[in-house]
């Protein structure tokens, strides 16, 4: 039995945020969760997976964002709890949903749950999600710890059922996949049953149909929605998550949410400044509590945001502030604005502590400024000097080393359209820079699609692009539909490594199996690229020349969309992970090193981890312990030098 | 001469599509690949100095070293090169007669080399569909499944390289000009190789005015016959001044110049018509399309020559003189044209590692003085 359903008296654990928002549903009596895979949200329906039959949870893994919002809002128009989680990106995806769906409301307690990634430390950049609060006309929370995280979960359902609206909950990466000993509530017994009324009157909350569409009418549904958020924002005076911590009129008020709250309250502590500094953490940071806000205002001259990256907090406060100038006087701000703290980019103790240091002119010696080259000259003793790249054994490496092949073989000037996934990697060494374009997921096929249009303007060069299997479903199914239908010349490189493989081997509906494990019908994507109407090949990317012929003769046949399926399991993916398909060594008497004839191609361009150069007998060696014998190195050494010999 | 690597050749000749698509550079590493007659460079090799660049025939030419290197003189600008002897030739009694260009000089020299053994292997350029395709032959017969113009660049010394590396001795090759040279500067060890061994023995060297860019040949054709019933490709002697194309059931005549505007830039920079650093070169005869000229160059080309006649593999006669006298001014057309582009374009003598060839100035003034404007021979790969 999973931890997370312990119902032991005074239970308490060491749980990662993730895990205590799922604790916290569960305490709240969740019935169905949905999401797609992003770091660093992924655990969240993973560890649902794991409790659901315990405790009788529908949980899916989705096809996207916001088909996961359309399927937790469907068991919330029928009375039930639900939760969809996402990272912010798919926020991004699900927002054409989430703008519709806080119109209608909801029924059910509702809750988003978005893992937002300041720093851009696993994402392709480090959007925003708060500003969507705002967008929708949705309530936002924030929660500030890892007992927050599980506590607050039960009372965003609350505010939901409340006010009939979905509730977001924002998490960072720092809350997500950090850990904090976490008590336990009580897990719920009611039995749920769920119902969808609609035969009521259009516009009955309770018994009307769920629809967001009062055309020329907007007071019918944008009107309650506002009066909602007002319901919210007074709710919010009171949240026992918003809490202060300092003297009763600090010389500098700290106004932070979430991880930066845990930040300020070390510097704060560090600097000693605990009588002159106070922090307010708000758990409710959209719509704000203004009354609570004007109180903390009036008893300090000077307020310093800490928060990562928008100025969201900063820029909402300064309205409040403005507004109630009269009463509260004038006040002096510090944060990103000021240029006490940086505009990007994760924050932490130190930031804090220097913006702190300045304002107060505290002497604080920080990392002084030579630290991390030192801790990097350090490192380079004892790591080899690698930029990022894929896995030993990785498909990529074989599918990118046959497109830039192919691509410069064909000499026309083609290019390669990125996506989503470890393959963003195309746009580095890694993937020999055949990238040239990346942006969200699907985006790669569909700015192909636009690129095989522009011949009538001269960009006449062959076009290609990159996409998993996971994203092939997510979100690129329309942009080849565009591309073949409108006859756009263009090559999409399917590459299927067999799940949603960079946050962790999700399922997707090319599985045939769901997230808890059951058999279900697994999607052809080959069949489906061919009854939409492209020419189709299957290649297995570790055949590098069938597969650099195959991709070639697709870029010589000029009508129309065209997919290559590059099909190989991921090398960490269960069914390959742990076996070694060849026994690879180097023959050094053969290997030409860095003479004329190769000049380590492996080492060198191939950059597989698993090959080593030997600097001081000028050869290449494999490195037994992290190779996984995919044996494809043996196919790009000129020499015949590495040799691969079946393992029986 | 000054050798670079990789990359520079890759900047000075293939980006600017100075490359002819001769193969000296494939083959030798992973670095460098031919597809469908566009020489691709892969991925950047760092080194310095490198086989590739130090072999490619677009870049950094030295014909006096060359010269000497071959001939132990110096290159003096004549029109034909250096030469020893200048033929009228045919293949001889001991040729069955075979679908041959012109004479089946070049058939039958190499075909007589095999059988000889004064060759072990030919590398020889066959074709699949229009695509010429070099390979290495070491049966006799196999001579006369190659034995047709192509028309088109082909990468034929990638073949070379292939059958030197897979151990491969006393190797024939027929060389467009380029190619030649490219072979020479090849035999000369430029990397100073300590285990390096000439495995060339007979370079045999085709007239050439220009070879057509494979990619716009084909496309040409495709939109004009159905490439699949494509038998035979030939450019007859001049007054005709069309490329006719043999079909199953007829031929197709397309003037030559329509074909001419498929020529890739790179012939204009060419100064070598009749292949000057081979052993022996050969081409059409003017006015007799079914003889050769022949050039005996070198000594190993001398011998192999006089015991192929004496053994009536080939039939010699001697050159007329008029026929001479014409070869040379077309010859010399073709230097003073291919010099004129080169020095136009700052790729004579310039910048180290960007020069097409390297001359000394009195050649210079000799070739410019040799050469007479006038219209072009009708000699073709």
């Amino acid at each position: 039995m999973s931890y997370l359903i312990d119902e032991g008296k005074n239970a308490s654990h060491l749980l990662m945020g993730n895990e205590a928002i799922v604790r916290g549903a569960l305490e709240a009596g969740i019935n169905v969760a949905a999401g797609y895979p992003g770091t660093p949200s992924s655990e969240i329906i993973e560890c649902f997976s794991q409790v659901a039959k315990e405790r009788n949870l529908y949980v899916e893994w989705s096809t996207n964002e916001k088909v996961a919002v359309e399927v937790a809002a469907a068991a919330s128009f029928a009375g039930l709890r639900s939760l969809c989680v996402m990272k912010q990106n798919g926020v991004n995806v699900a927002s054409d949903f989430l703008l519709h769906l806080a119109s209608s409301g909801t029924r059910g307690g509702m809750i988003l749950v978005t893992c937002d990634d300041p720093g851009a430390l696993s994402s392709v950049n480090e959007g925003e999600s708060r500003l969507f609060a705002q967008l929708l006309e949705i309530p936002l929370l924030e929660p500030g710890d890892f007992q927050e995280a599980k506590d607050i979960i039960p009372w965003a359902f609350d505010l939901s059922e409340k006010i009939r609206n979905i509730v977001m909950v924002r998490s960072v990466t720092r809350l997500s996949h950090a850990s904090g000993n976490v008590h336990f509530g009580p897990l719920p017994t009611r039995v749920a049953k769920a119902e969808f009324r609609n035969s009521g009157p259009l516009l009955d909350p309770e018994t009307g149909p769920m629809i967001a569409m009062i055309v020329g009418a907007p007071e019918a549904q944008h009107g309650p929605q506002q009066e909602k958020m007002k319901r919210a924002a007074e709710i919010f005076e009171t949240c026992p998550f918003n809490t202060y911590t300092g003297p009763a009129t600090p010389e500098l008020l700290i106004i932070t949410s979430s991880a930066c709250s845990l930040y300020s309250q070390e510097a704060v502590s560090i600097l000693g400044l605990g009588e002159r500094v106070g922090i307010l953490k708000l758990a409710t940071t959209w719509p704000l509590p203004q009354r609570l806000l004007k109180k903390h205002l009036a008893a300090t001259p000077k307020i310093l945001f800490v928060e990562e990256v928008a100025p969201t907090l900063e820029d909402h406060v300064k309205v409040v502030a403005a507004e109630s100038g009269a009463e509260i006087g004038v006040k002096t701000f510090f944060g990103k604005k000021s240029g006490h703290l940086p505009s990007l980019g994760e924050l932490n103790p130190d930031l804090v502590l220097m913006a702190l240091s300045r304002i107060f002119a505290v002497p604080y010696e920080g990392a002084p400024a030579d630290f991390s080259a030192a801790v990097k000259a350090l490192a380079a003793r004892y790591a080899p000097p690698r930029g990022m790249t894929f896995c030993p054994g990785c498909p990529h490496r074989a599918s990118y080393w046959s497109i830039n092949n192919a691509l410069k073989l064909d000499g026309r000037g083609g290019f390669v359209c990125g996506d989503i996934g470890c393959y963003v990697m195309g746009t580095m060494a890694a993937g020999f820079n055949t990238c040239k374009t990346l942006h969200a997921m699907g985006s790669g096929s569909g700015i192909a699609s636009g690129f095989g249009k522009l011949k009538q303007f001269g960009v006449d060069q062959p076009v290609l692009s990159v996409c998993g299997d996971s994203t092939f479903f997510h979100a690129a199914m329309p942009a080849l539909a565009n591309a073949i239908h409108q006859r756009s010349p263009f090559t999409m490189l399917l590459m299927d490594n067999r799940g949603t493989a960079m946050t962790g081997f999700q399922p997707h509906p090319g599985s045939p199996t769901n997230v808890l494990g059951e058999a279900t019908p697994a999607l052809d994507m080959e069949k489906i690229c061919r009854a939409m109407g492209a020419k189709v090949e299957v290649s297995d990317p570790f055949d590098l020349e069938k597969t650099r012929q195959k991709l070639n003769h697709l870029m010589e046949y000029a009508d129309g969309a065209k997919v290559l399926i590059l099909r190989r399991a991921c090398a960490l993916s269960p069914e390959r992970r742990g076996k070694k398909e060849y026994e690879v060594t180097v023959d050094e008497s053969r290997c030409r090193g860095e003479d004329c004839g190769c000049n380590r191609i492996c080492t060198r361009i191939f950059g597989c981890p698993g090959l080593i150069w030997d600097g001081e007998k000028k050869v290449s060696r494999i490195d037994e312990i992290i190779c996984v014998g995919c044996g494809v190195c043996a196919d790009i050494c000129p020499a015949g030098a590495i040799l691969r010999k079946e393992v029986a | 001469m000054k050798i670079f690597g990789a990359t520079k050749l890759a900047e000075t000749v293939i980006q600017t599509e100075l490359c002819s698509g001769c193969g000296a550079c494939i083959d030798l590493c992973p670095y460098f690949r031919s597809y469908r007659g566009k020489t691709a460079y892969l991925f950047p090799c760092t080194r310095e100095e490198g086989r590739c660049f130090a072999y490619c025939p677009k870049v950094e030419v030295d014909p006096d070293g060359l010269s000497r290197f071959l001939f132990a003189k110096p290159y003096d600008g004549h029109p034909l090169g250096n030469w020893r002897s200048i033929h009228v030739a045919r293949a001889g009694a001991r040729v069955k007669r075979q679908p041959f260009q012109s004479g089946g000089t070049v058939s039958a020299l190499m075909y007589f080399s095999l059988r000889s053994g004064c060759i072990r292997g030919a590398i020889l350029t066959g074709r699949k569909g229009l695509l010429p395709v070099p390979q290495l032959v070491t049966r006799p017969a196999g001579v006369w499944r190659h034995s047709l113009s192509k028309y088109t660049a082909a990468p034929t010394l990638a073949a070379l390289n292939r059958a030197i590396a897979a151990g491969h001795e006393a190797l024939g090759v027929v060389a467009t000009p380029c190619q030649a040279t490219a072979i020479a500067q090849m035999r000369m060890n430029p990397l100073q190789n300590r285990s390096f061994r000439d495995h060339t023995a007979l370079v045999i060297g085709l007239f050439c005015t220009w070879a057509l860019d494979f990619r716009k040949f084909e496309a040409f054709l495709a939109e004009r016959v159905p490439l699949k019933d494509i038998v035979k490709i030939d450019i007859p002697p001049p007054p005709a001044s069309v490329l006719e194309v043999y079909l199953q059931e007829e031929k197709r005549e397309f003037p030559l110049d329509e074909i001419r505007l498929l020529v890739p830039d790179t012939c204009g920079y060419c100064l070598d018509m009749t292949s000057e650093f081979a052993d022996v070169s050969v081409g059409v005869l003017e006015g007799h399309p079914e003889l050769n000229t022949l050039i005996v160059r070198t000594e190993r080309g001398e011998e192999i020559v006089r015991e192929a006649q004496r053994q009536e593999y080939i039939i010699l006669d001697d050159m007329p003189v008029e026929n001479r006298e014409h070869l040379e001014w077309a010859a010399g057309n073709k230097k003073q044209r291919g010099l004129r582009r080169c020095m136009e374009t700052g790729r004579l003598n310039g910048e180290a590692g960007t020069a097409c060839l390297r001359l000394t100035g009195e050649v210079t003034d000799r070739i410019l003085k040799n050469g007479r404007n006038g219209k072009e021979s009708p000699c073709h790969t």
